[in-house]
C-alpha cells in the first residue's frame, strides 16, 4: 500500500499548489485587479462602471470636499487608537506585572464582553451615552450637572464606540511584549543609577515600540472600517472612511469614485505596514547595540 | 499611593467595557420597551425572541455559514500552510502575500474586492457568495496557526516516513494531519468566530434569501432601542460565559 | 470521518435547495412598515413562506435591486417617485390586475397619478407626510408652525432631519418659493445654499425610526413622519405632530414587483392580501399612515378616521405638495446631499 508512487506524489504536490495559487488568484488577486480597474473607469448608473478609462475618481479624491471627509475620518480613527493607546500601555503594563494566575484571570474577563456581536456591543454604548443614558442620569441625580449634555450623535460617541469595540486589539500585543521585557534588565538600570523617567524612556519604552506599533495598525486599520459604528452613534454625519465607501457603492453607485476610495486607503496601509516593518528593524539593531554596550 | 492608582485604572477599565453589557442585560428583564426606567421584573422579552422566526431563521444561517466557512478554511487553510511550508513553487512569494493582504486589509476593502468580483461574474448575492467570501476571509488565520506549528516539527520525521516509502498524501493524512490537529482546531475556532461576528463583509455580499444574524440584529439596532436585542445579547454572553466554563474545567482535569 | 464529511456536503447542496420548496415572496419593505402578525397571517392563509427584508431609502432599495439584476425580490415599496424612475428603467413590471381583486377596495383619488398612470406597475400602500415633530414635555408647541423656525439659533445641535435627500431639499426649495419638485439647477443650488446654514443646527439624519431619537430625548424638535408620531404617543404623548405652514411633505409609498423576480404569482398573491380591507385596517392602526383603501377607512375607529395626524383635513393636503420624479437631475441633487452630509 505504501509504495512510492511518483505519480501520486506529484499530484498531491501539484492539488496542494494548485488549490493555493488557483484559489488565491480568483479570490484575492482577480478581486484587488477589478477593484483597480474599476477605480480608473467611468462612473455609470446603469451600468456602474464603463469605459473609456479616466483618472477622473482620483482627481474627485482630492477636491476639497472630499479630502476633508478623509482626514477627517482618519483623524477620528487616529483618536480613537491614541486613546486606546493611552488607556491600553498602563493597563497592559499592570496586567504584565501580576502573578500568572490573576493575569490570566483579568485577561479573560477583558475578553468576555468581546464574545457578544460587536453590533450588539456598539448598540449598548448607545444606551449609556443618551441623553436619558446611564452617564447622564447619574450626573444629574448626584447633581453634579443640571441639564444632560449631548454625548449621543456627536464625534465623542463615535471613539468611544470605537474605542470600546477595539481596545482587547490593542492589549494583547502589549501585554506580549510587556512579558518579554524583562524585569532584570530594567532592575540592572536601577542599579545603575537610572530614575524612573530615564528608565521608561530609554529602555522600557524602544523595547515595547514593536507591540505599541502592532497594537496601533491592529486598531487603526480596522477603525477606518467600521461603518456601523458611525451610523448607530454619529447620526449619520460623523463618517468614518468604511461610510464613504459603503455609500458610494450602495447608495450613490458611483463605483468608481468608492474603488478609488478604497484603492487608496490599501496604499496608505500599505505605507504604514512598510513604516512598521522598518521600525521592528530599528528596534532589532538597537537592541542588539544596547546588548553590547551591556 | 501607586498602588490605589494601578488599582483604579484596572478598576475603571472594567467598569468601562461591563457597564453597557450589565445595561443590557438588566434591561433585558424590564418590563417596559424603552428601558430608561425600571417598571418591573419580565421574561416577555424572552418570550418574544423565542417566537421571532426571522431572527431565528437568521440565527440558523449564520451558525450554517460559519461552520461550513470554519470547516472549509480549516481545510484548505491547512493544505496551503503546507504548500507554503514544503514545497517550493513559482509564485510562492505572491502566494504568501495575497494571505498577508486578506488578514491585514481592514474588512471595509476586502468587501468591496468581493462584490466587485461577485458582481463582474454575474453571480447572484446568496449563500454561495457569502460561503465564499467568509472561507477567504478565514484562510489566513487558519495558515497562520498552522504555519506556526510546521516551523516548529522536526523535518527528519516527514522524511523518515518518506524514506519508509509513504506517499505524501499517506504522510499528511496519517503523520502530518494527527499532529497539526491542535493548530487546526484553533485555526478552525478563530474562524468560526470570525464568521459568526463579521457584520461589514457579509452586509455587502449576502442577498436577500439568506439573511444572516449580524445584519438582521443591524437592521434591528438601526430602528432604535428593541428589547429583542437586549435579551439576544444576554444569550449570546451566557453561552459564551458557560462554554468558557466548560472549558476551563475540561483543561483543568486534564492537567491534575 | 467519511460519514460526517458525507453530512457537511448534503448540507451544503441542500441548505439552498430547501429554501427554494414550496411557494415563498421575498418582500423587501421600509422598515417598521408592517404589523408584526401580518406575515404569519399571510403565511396561514395561503400557505406561502415570506422571506422579509427592510430597507431604511429609496436609494438603498434601488442599489441592493440593481445588483441583484432586479432580481432576487418578488414584492419591493418604492415612494412615487421612484416608481416612475424605476418603470422608466425596465426595473419593475406591469401588474397583472386580474390577480388584484381586492383593488376594488382602493379609492380612486390616489389611483391614476402622473408618476404610474393607469397604475400599471403600482399599487398605493400607503401615504403620508413628513412634518414638524415636537416633544411638547420640553417645548412649547404653540409656538411651533414654519419650517423656518429649525433655522433658530437656539436649536443648534439639536434637530433631527429625515436621511432622504428629496425630503430635506423639499423644505429648502418651499422656503425659497419654488417648486419642491424643481429640476433647474440654480433652484436646488439655491436650496443648498439655504440648507448649508441649517447644518450646524443638526444633531443627527435618520429614516430608519425618526421617533426613536424623540422617544429617548435625544431630540426635541425637527423633521418627523407623522406615521411615525403615532407610534410614538403608544407609549409617550408629548410627541406631537405639526403640518408647518408652508406646506408639508405628501409621499405614497407603493408595492410593486421587480422585472425579475421568480415568484410573481406569490407577489401578487401577497399585494392582493395586504389590500384586504381587515388587513389594510389593521396596518393603518399598527403603523399609523393613511390607507388608500376607502372600505378599510370605514371599518377605523371614529377616534383615528377622524385624527387629523393620520388623515390631514382638505385645506393641509392642499397646501402641501406631493413627490414627483426629477429624472436625471436627481444627481445634481445627490451630489449637493452628499456635501451637506460631510461638509462638518
Amino acid at each position: 500500500m505504501s509504495r512510492p508512487d511518483f505519480g501520486q506524489v506529484l499530484s498531491f504536490r501539484q492539488l496542494v499548489i494548485t488549490l493555493t495559487l488557483g484559489w488565491l488568484t480568483l479570490m484575492v488577486i482577480a478581486p484587488h485587479a477589478l477593484v483597480i480597474m474599476t477605480s480608473f473607469m467611468t462612473p455609470d448608473t446603469e451600468h456602474l462602471a464603463v469605459w473609456p478609462l479616466s483618472l477622473e475618481s482620483y482627481s474627485k479624491v482630492l477636491q476639497p470636499i472630499y479630502f476633508d471627509v478623509f482626514f477627517h475620518s482618519l483623524w477620528l480613527s487616529a483618536v480613537a487608537t491614541l486613546v486606546c493607546l493611552l488607556i491600553g500601555y498602563p493597563f497592559a503594563y499592570i496586567l504584565a506585572k501580576q502573578p500568572p494566575w490573576l493575569r490570566a484571570v483579568l485577561l479573560v474577563l477583558m475578553m468576555v464582553p468581546f464574545w457578544t456581536n460587536s453590533l450588539i456591543r456598539t448598540y449598548a454604548i448607545k444606551l449609556i451615552l443618551g441623553k436619558k443614558g446611564l452617564i447622564n442620569s447619574l450626573l444629574v441625580s448626584t447633581g453634579i450637572i443640571e441639564q444632560p449634555i449631548t454625548m449621543l450623535y456627536t464625534e465623542f460617541a463615535v471613539i468611544v464606540g470605537l474605542v470600546y469595540v477595539l481596545l482587547p486589539f490593542m492589549v494583547l500585543p502589549l501585554i506580549a511584549s510587556f512579558e518579554k521585557l524583562s524585569a532584570d534588565l530594567s532592575e540592572a538600570s536601577k542599579d545603575l543609577g537610572a530614575n524612573a523617567a530615564q528608565r521608561f524612556i530609554h529602555i522600557v519604552l524602544p523595547l515595547t515600540a514593536p507591540g505599541i506599533i502592532a497594537g496601533c495598525l491592529i486598531v487603526f486599520l480596522p477603525a477606518m472600517g467600521m461603518f456601523y459604528v458611525a451610523d448607530l452613534l454619529g447620526g449619520a454625519k460623523n463618517l468614518l472612511l468604511g461610510n464613504v465607501i459603503k455609500n458610494q457603492f450602495l447608495v450613490v453607485r458611483d463605483w468608481p469614485f468608492g474603488s478609488a476610495f478604497s484603492i487608496t486607503l490599501i496604499v496608505m496601509m500599505a505605507a504604514m505596514l512598510w513604516l512598521y516593518v522598518l521600525a521592528n528593524r530599528f528596534v532589532q539593531r538597537r537592541g542588539g547595540l544596547d546588548d553590547e554596550n551591556l | 499611593m501607586m498602588r490605589i492608582f494601578k488599582v483604579l485604572l484596572v478598576a475603571l477599565v472594567f467598569v468601562y467595557l461591563y457597564a453597557p453589557i450589565v445595561v443590557l442585560v438588566v434591561n433585558s428583564f424590564n418590563k417596559s420597551k424603552y428601558g430608561y426606567k425600571w417598571s418591573g421584573f419580565s421574561w416577555k422579552w424572552y418570550e418574544k425572541l423565542l417566537a421571532n422566526d426571522t431572527l431565528l431563521t437568521a440565527f440558523t444561517h449564520s451558525a450554517t455559514i460559519a461552520l461550513l466557512a470554519a470547516t472549509a478554511a480549516a481545510l484548505i487553510g491547512t493544505l496551503m500552510a503546507l504548500a507554503i511550508y514544503r514545497y517550493r513553487f513559482r509564485f510562492k512569494r505572491a502566494a504568501s502575500s495575497a494571505l498577508f493582504v486578506v488578514m491585514m486589509s481592514p474588512d471595509i476593502v476586502l468587501a468591496i474586492t468581493f462584490l466587485v468580483l461577485f458582481v463582474a461574474l454575474g453571480m447572484q448575492l446568496g449563500f454561495w457568495t457569502l460561503l465564499l467570501a467568509h472561507i477567504t476571509f478565514c484562510l489566513p488565520f487558519v495558515v497562520i496557526t498552522v504555519y506556526a506549528q510546521l516551523k516548529g516539527f522536526d523535518t527528519h520525521l516527514i522524511e523518515a516516513a518518506q524514506d519508509l516509502g509513504a506517499s505524501e498524501w499517506h504522510t499528511f493524512r496519517t503523520i502530518l494531519l494527527p499532529l497539526l490537529l491542535p493548530s487546526v482546531l484553533a485555526g478552525w475556532l478563530l474562524s468560526f468566530t470570525l464568521s459568526l461576528d463579521d457584520v461589514i463583509i457579509s452586509s455587502f455580499v449576502t442577498g436577500p434569501d439568506y439573511d444572516v444574524l449580524p445584519i438582521r440584529v443591524f437592521s434591528m439596532v438601526k430602528v432604535g432601542v428593541s428589547p429583542e436585542v437586549n435579551v439576544l445579547a444576554t444569550l449570546l454572553l451566557a453561552i459564551s460565559v458557560i462554554s468558557l466554563i466548560i472549558f476551563s474545567l475540561l483543561v483543568r482535569r486534564k492537567v491534575t | 470521518m467519511k460519514n460526517w464529511i458525507r453530512l457537511l456536503a448534503t448540507t451544503v447542496i441542500m441548505a439552498p435547495l430547501a429554501a427554494m420548496a414550496g411557494g415563498k415572496v421575498v418582500v423587501y419593505n421600509w422598515s417598521e412598515y408592517i404589523p408584526e402578525d401580518t406575515i404569519e397571517r399571510f403565511t396561514a392563509e395561503t400557505g406561502i413562506e415570506v422571506v422579509y427584508a427592510t430597507y431604511e431609502s429609496n436609494e438603498t432599495m434601488y442599489s441592493k435591486l440593481q445588483l441583484q439584476k432586479n432580481a432576487g425580490y418578488d414584492v419591493v415599496v418604492p415612494s412615487t417617485y421612484y416608481v416612475a424612475k424605476m418603470a422608466k428603467e425596465k426595473m419593475i413590471q406591469p401588474l397583472q390586475k386580474e390577480l388584484l381583486p381586492n383593488l376594488k377596495h382602493l379609492d380612486s383619488a390616489l389611483l391614476n397619478k402622473e408618476y404610474d398612470p393607469q397604475n400599471n406597475y403600482s399599487i398605493p400602500y400607503f401615504w403620508g407626510s413628513t412634518g414638524l415633530g415636537v416633544n411638547t414635555s420640553e417645548m412649547d408647541i404653540s409656538t411651533i408652525h414654519s419650517w423656518k423656525q429649525l433655522w433658530e439659533p437656539q436649536y443648534k445641535g439639536q434637530l433631527l432631519l429625515m436621511d432622504d435627500v428629496r425630503e430635506v431639499f423639499h423644505v429648502a426649495l418651499v422656503l425659497n418659493g419654488h417648486s419642491p419638485n424643481t429640476t433647474n439647477p440654480d433652484e436646488i443650488k439655491q436650496a443648498y445654499e439655504l440648507l448649508k446654514k441649517l447644518m450646524p443646527n443638526v444633531l443627527l439624519f435618520n429614516s430608519d425610526a425618526p421617533r426613536e431619537p424623540y422617544m429617548a430625548g435625544d431630540v426635541n424638535f425637527g423633521m418627523i413622519w407623522n406615521g411615525e408620531v403615532m407610534m410614538a404617543q403608544e407609549e409617550d404623548d408629548a410627541i406631537q405632530y405639526v403640518y408647518p405652514d408652508e406646506g408639508a411633505v405628501f409621499w405614497v409609498d407603493s408595492f410593486a414587483i421587480p422585472a425579475g423576480a421568480s415568484n410573481v404569482k406569490e407577489a401578487h398573491a401577497f399585494i392582493n392580501f395586504m389590500m384586504q380591507p381587515e388587513i389594510a385596517k389593521s396596518c393603518v392602526e399598527y403603523v399609523g399612515y393613511a390607507t388608500p383603501n376607502k372600505t378599510a377607512i370605514a371599518m377605523l375607529d371614529k377616534e383615528l378616521r377622524d385624527n387629523p395626524v393620520i388623515f390631514p383635513p382638505q385645506s393641509v393636503i392642499e397646501k402641501g405638495e406631493f413627490q414627483s420624479d426629477v429624472g436625471e437631475a436627481i444627481e445634481i441633487y445627490n451630489n449637493y446631499w452628499q456635501q451637506l452630509k460631510v461638509g462638518q
